[in-house]
């Protein structure tokens, strides 16, 4: 049986014919295109599909769809604005914060959680928003630097 | 196979109905952090899920001397809480250092006990606060103490009709702790979790309470060890007795995350230094 699932996706409205035991993560990524979100372990632990369900860092391989009717969900491909990349993905491409890329998004992702709520985070506050986003390359610092400069501003580096 | 039906209601009666008409075949989903990774495993098949994320279930409150927790209430919103802060500090500390932000959006504190996982975080902070669980069905309701609620390592005493409502908690005076020790700071089980409650006066302890998680098939009340303690003058000797009798209850295994040796090892250091943290003799 499938059910007809809507929701705010990166502003736009979205539908899809989900089946109950598809998660937000199968949806984004096979129904709806939405590559950028990751599937790393499918349990929870990496974080690397994580993306905001009304603002909040949710895991989408651990939710189920159909609980995201008529919610609003923001995934990497919203963060650009009129094709200017979000700060934080500037800083993050000018502090060398990735280098196979695959966290990246869930990063980002937890990053922009943390600093919509709190712009001026202290590094042991971006350390925590991020602590359950594994980085296999180990390019934790430079993550945590490319934040930092965000949550600095311009020219406090 | 059979499909997988969905329900989503938004009013609790019409989920007790629900609940009733289908028993042990509907599977209660809230966070659905314990739940979907068995479903992404194919370790586990639904018939019918039921969603109780919009029954208007996420709540904290104070009224008449008790703390009133929504079943569907998120770990997050309970981290943030300042009333849960003030007032049952434990839980809140607990809540906070459960899995991670992204967990916690999502996760509940009825779920957190319903999974009934030895190491649950919640349940030890509950069970020193002498918490009680609102059960509902479609004919009627129960309150059973959180004590008696586990039954084994994913076993309780919840009827396949029934639903956890609410968690109810007596506001505790004096200071509540809660410590837990995992194999790294996020996102981690816990090797071993320890929440007390302790009720001082002067240096003499009016009440105490202990419960611990991760080392036994349920979370454990400690009585014998909280025997110790009431109605004694508290130093670091005494706590020491009682620390190691509280584990003296505990029936720790072998696995993954750590042997039961040491389990018992950590668990009387960690049920020593809440106790002198609540009793307000941790720089002596």
């Amino acid at each position: 049986m499938k059910y007809s699932l809507s929701f705010a996706l990166n502003g736009f409205s979205v539908d899809a014919l989900v089946k109950p035991t598809d998660t937000l993560l199968d949806v984004l990524r096979e129904k709806l295109g939405v590559v950028s979100v990751k599937r790393g372990c499918d349990t929870g632990d990496c974080g690397a599909c994580t993306v905001l369900l009304n603002g909040e860092p949710i895991r989408s391989c651990l939710t189920i769809a159909l609980t995201v009717a008529g919610k609003k969900v923001e995934t990497l491909e919203g963060l650009i604005k009129d094709g200017d990349l979000h700060p934080l993905q500037k800083s993050f491409h000018e502090h060398y914060a990735a280098q196979c890329g695959f966290c990246t998004p869930g990063m980002l992702m937890s990053a922009k959680a943390l600093m919509d709520k709190n712009p001026k985070p202290t590094r042991k506050e971006i350390v925590e928003a991020i602590s359950g986003n594994l980085c296999r390359c180990g390019a934790y610092q430079e993550i945590a630097e490319a934040i930092e400069v965000v949550a600095k501003g311009p020219g406090k580096e | 196979m059979k499909d997988t039906l969905y329900f989503a209601q938004t009013n609790v009666r019409e989920t007790l109905k629900l609940l009733n008409q289908y028993g042990r075949k509907a599977t209660i989903l809230a966070g659905g952090t314990d739940l979907v990774p068995k479903i992404n495993y194919y370790e586990f098949k639904p018939d019918i899920l039921v969603f109780i994320g919009d029954l208007g279930l996420d709540y904290i409150r104070e009224k008449g001397g008790k703390l009133l927790i929504g079943a569907a209430t998120p770990m997050a919103k309970i981290a943030a809480s300042k009333l849960v802060a003030k007032k049952a500090s434990a839980l809140a500390d607990a809540a906070r250092q459960a899995g991670t932000a992204a967990v916690r959006t999502v996760a509940t504190i009825g779920g957190n006990l319903a999974n009934a996982s030895p190491a649950a975080d919640l349940a030890p902070p509950l069970l020193a606060m002498g918490a009680e669980l609102l059960l509902l069905n479609a004919k009627g309701r129960r309150r059973v103490p959180l004590k008696d609620f586990f039954k084994g390592p994913g076993k309780t005493m919840l009827k396949a009709e029934e639903l956890i409502a609410e968690i109810s908690i007596p506001v505790p005076k004096g200071r509540t702790v809660f410590l837990k020790l995992g194999k790294r700071k996020a996102m981690t089980l816990s090797v071993v979790n320890v929440a007390v409650w302790v009720d001082m006066e002067g240096k003499k302890c009016r009440e105490a309470r202990i419960a611990v998680g991760s080392v036994a098939p349920t979370p454990l009340r400690c009585t014998q060890a909280e025997a110790l303690l009431i109605g004694k003058g508290v130093d670091k000797e005494l706590i020491a007795q009682c620390a190691t009798a509280a584990m003296a209850a505990s029936k720790p295994i072998d696995d993954q995350r750590a042997t039961a040796w040491y389990r018992k090892q950590a668990g009387t250091a960690l049920v020593a230094r809440a106790l002198a943290q609540a009793a307000g003799l941790e720089n002596e």
